[in-house]
């Protein structure tokens, strides 16, 4: 094995430099910002503008196309005494969780299944895939004609076929249920995502490492257990973040199967933002719910990141 | 995968998956039954009369065809935009060091959490003042610009395993850190880079708010599928052949390219610890 | 057949060309067909059997003006088409007429100075032979006319499926409120919902507008529109208590499955699975019946208006309408005054009469009508007027109303009553401007 050099910008920098000389320039710097020149210009204008735009907007009372009046931090004050807006907050808890929880979770059990026997679930992974091919607006359709409350929609035709008739209700109109049917509706499209990422996680576990466990005496289930499960955990964190970042910006399967009823029982954020913004063009208090949103992810994300690049190095 | 899996595991896995597209067979028996039928619910069985009606008319009525170019081009140049530049700036954030790296990383993982909504409309606004509404730039440098959130993140978590051994050796060899990309790290990333392809595509392929709003002449398939929706007809049928033709690309990709990146070419990295 | 072309920029000569008309007609008499022409620019956001109504009064005014050329600026909308309208006007788009259905629309913009005063043109023109002035106050806010209603619908009829009322033993539609309630028990006897009332969005609150106005008249009604009385006047309350006697009556199943349902899937449960009895919808079911269900008008499902309260108001009635209205910035207002002119008279109210839908001008030929149309126009010309007041209702205050009334179905008891009247009236508070 090479030696690794201390004084290498890959050490992590040189830590017997005083900190003062190593702070504004490495040799790195021209190669990375090369690197990511297209990629910040890029960035620069599809979401910092709007971003920009999003904080500044967030300042003002706007309604429709009448003049917008300033009122400095008045929204963010509105925002926190809005029960609507609480209630969001609380769904939007909920609703992330779950969606992340169930789709990582099926994906992940899946995706080991699979591994056992790559070849034989090609097609199987693929159908389940087609779940998440399709979009959220489809989606939203689909479930739907499932949830329906007549013996038109399938969750009561199956009830009612196999003599369970009295548990037939009407899933989208129940503030109790609504959001449950709308969770496990997004979920199903959204496992088809984890499932592929863990797949491949699992799939590129090194051959000599399954081998030698193999000769060693292990059968398959042991070794998913203590190798291809744990090495497979890179992939369940990205699925995690994506998943997880995905559920809160989604919107048009709200939309399509209860529109943030009944009762607004199943208006995240999201939806939230979409009513002011969108249909109400309060565009200042919409910007407000989203800054507030944004607000919210930072600060879970930022220590997450600050761990993640500290380790990388 | 060594050794034989038990029996038991492609059955349960294949019963799995049929369960799991039960509601897809929904749009597609849709799709052929007249809307009549359908109207009180998918799953109503009174009346089972099946036509290609849906299919044969939708062409004509709506620019279904012209849509299927539009979203080829867009997804297509989308992705290749991703794909292109994702990995580069994914590498500089992890092996390189300069400064504002964790900022700046910060910033774009975050992007993530802005609805589309958010920077629909301001984008708006700036692509009417630079003229840019109705073309196809207006839609990419969104696609693309959003994409960095997910695709960073996704392309760095696959770095963290890259094996540190091989930069340095390309460092000692004499190369600098752009070529070390170029020649070391890059070749070996390709299943990370055909898994952010993939998404990217699907991504592109579905996304109906920006062209929604930016693009009036030539519109992609999910803004098909939203004229097709009229504001009091209900025309189950052929939203449904919409919603098929939709779906039916992004499916023939992942199975195309699915090896690429389940393949893991971390295998071949040709390190013995 | 596909031509959906759009054009934002409208050609120099059609701007000389109209810019000279101008000058030569600047007396507001009304236009010779082969003076006006150039481009004439809508914003359209209809679409489905809408659209195809749209696109033959273009066709017809083309003809009847062979120098204009329609253009359209398409709006693909998702929900309420005010955000998609907004935007596009917001960013500069530019065009010289647009539909409109709300009137709280029609406020906004007159007040932010986009839309031009109609009045003078109302006044020297054919419209005011073929409109009543009727129409005219309900496309005029504050004495001025802003708006050129080109159809209408009734909105306190209630649709019903001839069998499931014979099959109830319902010869004749109820007349009064007792009448109606006491038809309930026909109708659960043949396991029929009497109401399909669909609360998933918005169709709920037909039921408390037509019964307010019923109870307590147009001006009063008008008067809650503009929140000159507040919400938890009595009257409100009143309102709600005689809706609150309907779901005591039994009328519509739980309140969950009213929550459920969308106003489709209610004109699907009355008119095509005959579940359930009467819905109180717009007439643009009648078209959905007829296209989507392939019913019969008048022999397979018929209407049947509101019935009396006795208190009084017995002669008001609900209605929407559609108006085209010209932006103060069209470029093309010679060619915009004389379409709004045609609309009015019997080419174009025939074409509307022939799409299945009302016409209100007084040159329209009725027999084009199909019995349901006839009646409900019939039914809106006896009547006072008042406009659906979820279109008149400003911002978030709508969303509220609605969401307020769900509340009200989940439990129809005078305590919520009480509590939603208040948040309704706490949020009426901070929208007027």
């Amino acid at each position: 094995m090479t030696a690794i050099s201390t004084t290498s910008p890959l050490a992590g920098g040189d830590r017997r430099k005083p900190a003062a000389a190593r702070k504004w320039w490495t040799p790195d710097t021209p190669a990375a910002y090369l690197l990511l020149l297209p990629v910040l210009a890029l960035f620069a204008f599809a979401v910092v503008y709007p971003l920009l735009q999003t904080i500044w907007l967030s300042f003002w009372d706007i309604r429709g196309l009448y003049p917008p009046k300033f009122v400095g931090i008045g929204n963010f004050v509105l925002l926190m005494n809005d029960p609507t807006f609480r209630n969001s907050l609380l769904t939007t808890l909920l609703w992330t969780c779950c969606t992340t929880l169930f789709s990582v979770g099926a994906g992940w059990a899946i995706a080991l299944l699979c591994a056992l026997a790559p070849k034989e679930t090609l097609v199987p992974r693929v159908l389940i895939f087609a779940a998440f091919g399709v979009s959220e607006a489809v989606t939203g359709y689909i479930w739907l004609g499932i949830y329906r409350a007549d013996a038109g929609g399938l969750l009561n035709a199956v009830l009612h076929g196999i003599g369970l008739g009295q548990f037939a209700h009407p899933w989208l109109g129940d503030t109790h249920t609504a959001i449950w049917g709308l969770i496990i509706a997004y979920s199903w499209a959204q496992t088809g995502l984890p499932l592929i990422l863990i797949f491949a996680a699992a799939q590129a576990v090194p051959k000599n490492v399954l081998e030698a466990a193999y000769i060693d005496g292990a059968d398959s289930r042991a070794i998913m257990r203590s190798i291809v499960a744990p090495l497979s955990l890179p992939g369940v964190r990205v699925a995690l973040f994506i998943n997880l970042l995905g559920s809160l910006r989604a919107f048009d399967t709200i939309y399509v199967l209860t529109g943030g009823g009944p009762v607004r029982s199943t208006e995240t954020i999201g939806y939230f933002m979409y009513r002011e913004s969108f249909t109400q063009f309060k565009l200042g208090y919409g910007a407000a719910a989203t800054l507030v949103l944004l607000a919210a992810v930072l600060v879970i994300s930022i220590p997450a990141i600050i761990q993640r690049t500290r380790e990388a190095t | 995968m060594i050794g034989k899996a038990p029996r038991w595991v492609p059955i349960v896995v294949w019963a799995v998956s049929i369960i799991w597209i039960v509601p897809l067979i929904g749009i597609v028996v849709t799709s052929i039954r007249p809307p009549a039928d359908t109207v009180l619910g998918w799953w109503n069985l009174n009346h089972i009369e099946l036509t290609l009606h849906a299919w044969q008319t939708v062409w004509s009525k709506y620019p279904l065809a012209n849509g299927f170019l539009v979203t080829a081009e867009l997804a297509g140049l989308g992705t290749i935009g991703s794909m292109l530049l994702t990995p580069a700036a994914a590498y500089a954030f992890h092996f390189l060091r300069f400064p504002f790296r964790r900022t700046l990383l910060i910033i774009i993982v975050n992007a993530f959490v802005l609805p589309q909504q958010v920077v629909v409309i301001p984008l708006f606004t700036l692509w009417r003042q630079m003229g840019l509404i109705d073309n196809i730039l207006s839609a990419l440098i969104p696609y693309v610009g959003l994409s960095f959130a997910w695709s960073i993140f996704l392309v760095k978590n696959f770095l963290e395993d890259f094996p540190k051994e091989m930069i340095e050796a390309a460092r000692i060899d004499g190369c600098g850190p752009v070529s070390t990309f170029f020649h070391v790290v890059l070749p070996n990333s390709l299943s990370s880079i055909f898994a952010v392809g993939i998404l990217q595509f699907l991504f592109c392929w579905n996304s109906l708010l920006i062209p929604l709003l930016f693009l009036r002449t030539n519109v992609p398939l999910p803004v098909v599928f939203a004229q097709i929706a009229g504001t009091y007809d209900a025309n189950w049928d052929m939203q449904s052949v919409a919603a098929i033709v939709t779906t039916i690309v992004p499916l023939v990709i992942f199975l195309v390219f699915q090896r690429q990146f389940a393949g893991g070419a971390l295998t071949n990295s040709g390190s013995k610890e | 057949m596909l031509n959906r072309s759009i054009s934002r920029t409208l050609g120099r000569r059609a701007l000389l060309v109209s810019a000279s008309a101008a000058v030569l007609f600047a007396a507001a008499l009304p236009s010779y067909a082969a003076d006006v022409s150039g481009d004439l620019v809508l914003l359209n956001w209809a679409a489905g059997s809408e659209e195809d109504m749209v696109k033959a009064l273009e066709e017809g005014f083309m003809k009847a003006y062979p120098n204009v050329h329609f253009k359209e600026i398409n709006l693909t909308t998702q929900g309420d088409q005010r955000g998609a309208i907004r935007a596009a006007l917001q960013s500069g788009e530019k065009a010289d007429i647009f539909i409109n259905t709300w009137p709280a629309f029609r406020k906004e913009l007159v007040d932010a100075g986009m839309l031009k005063d109609l009045t003078p043109l109302w006044n020297s023109s054919a419209i005011k032979d073929n409109l009543s002035d009727g129409w005219k106050n309900l496309g005029s806010l504050d004495g001025k006319v802003y708006g050129v209603t080109y159809t209408f619908g009734d909105r306190s009829a209630m649709f019903y499926r001839t069998e499931t009322m014979k099959k109830a033993g319902i010869d004749t539609q109820p007349a009064t409120w007792d009448a109606m309630v006491a038809d309930f028990g026909k109708l659960k006897a043949a396991n029929v919902t009497p109401l399909a009332i669909g609360a998933k969005v918005w169709s709920h609150t037909e039921w408390f507008e037509s019964i307010y106005e019923h109870l307590n008249g147009i001006d009063m009604a008008a008067k809650l529109a503009a929140h000159q009385i507040p919400w938890t006047d009595p009257s409100v309350k009143n309102a709600l208590k005689k809706y609150a006697e309907l779901i005591k009556a039994g009328c519509c199943g739980s309140a969950d499955s009213m929550l459920a349902m969308d106003w489709d899937n209610a004109s699907d449960a009355v008119l095509k699975a005959g579940t359930h009895g009467w819905q109180m919808i717009g007439m643009w079911v009648n078209d959905r019946a007829q296209t989507t269900d392939g019913l019969k008008q008048g022999v397979d499902y018929s209407i049947t208006q509101f019935p009396a309260m006795g208190a009084g108001h017995d002669d008001v009635t609900s209605v929407d309408t559609k108006e085209f209205s010209e932006f103060a910035s069209a470029a093309n207002a010679p060619a915009a005054d004389a379409f709004l002119t045609w609309i009015t008279t019997a080419d174009a109210a025939n074409i509307v009469a022939q799409h299945g839908l009302a016409s209100p001008s007084s040159k329209v030929d009725s027999s084009l009508y199909g019995p349901v149309i006839k009646y409900s126009s019939e039914a809106v010309n006896k009547a006072k007027p008042q406009f659906v007041l979820g279109d008149l209702l400003p911002g978030d205050l709508v969303d509220e109303y609605r969401v307020q009334l769900q509340k009200f179905l989940q439990d129809p008891s005078d305590a919520t009553i009480d509590a939603v009247t208040q948040a309704l009236e706490a949020k009426a508070a901070t929208e007027y401007q």
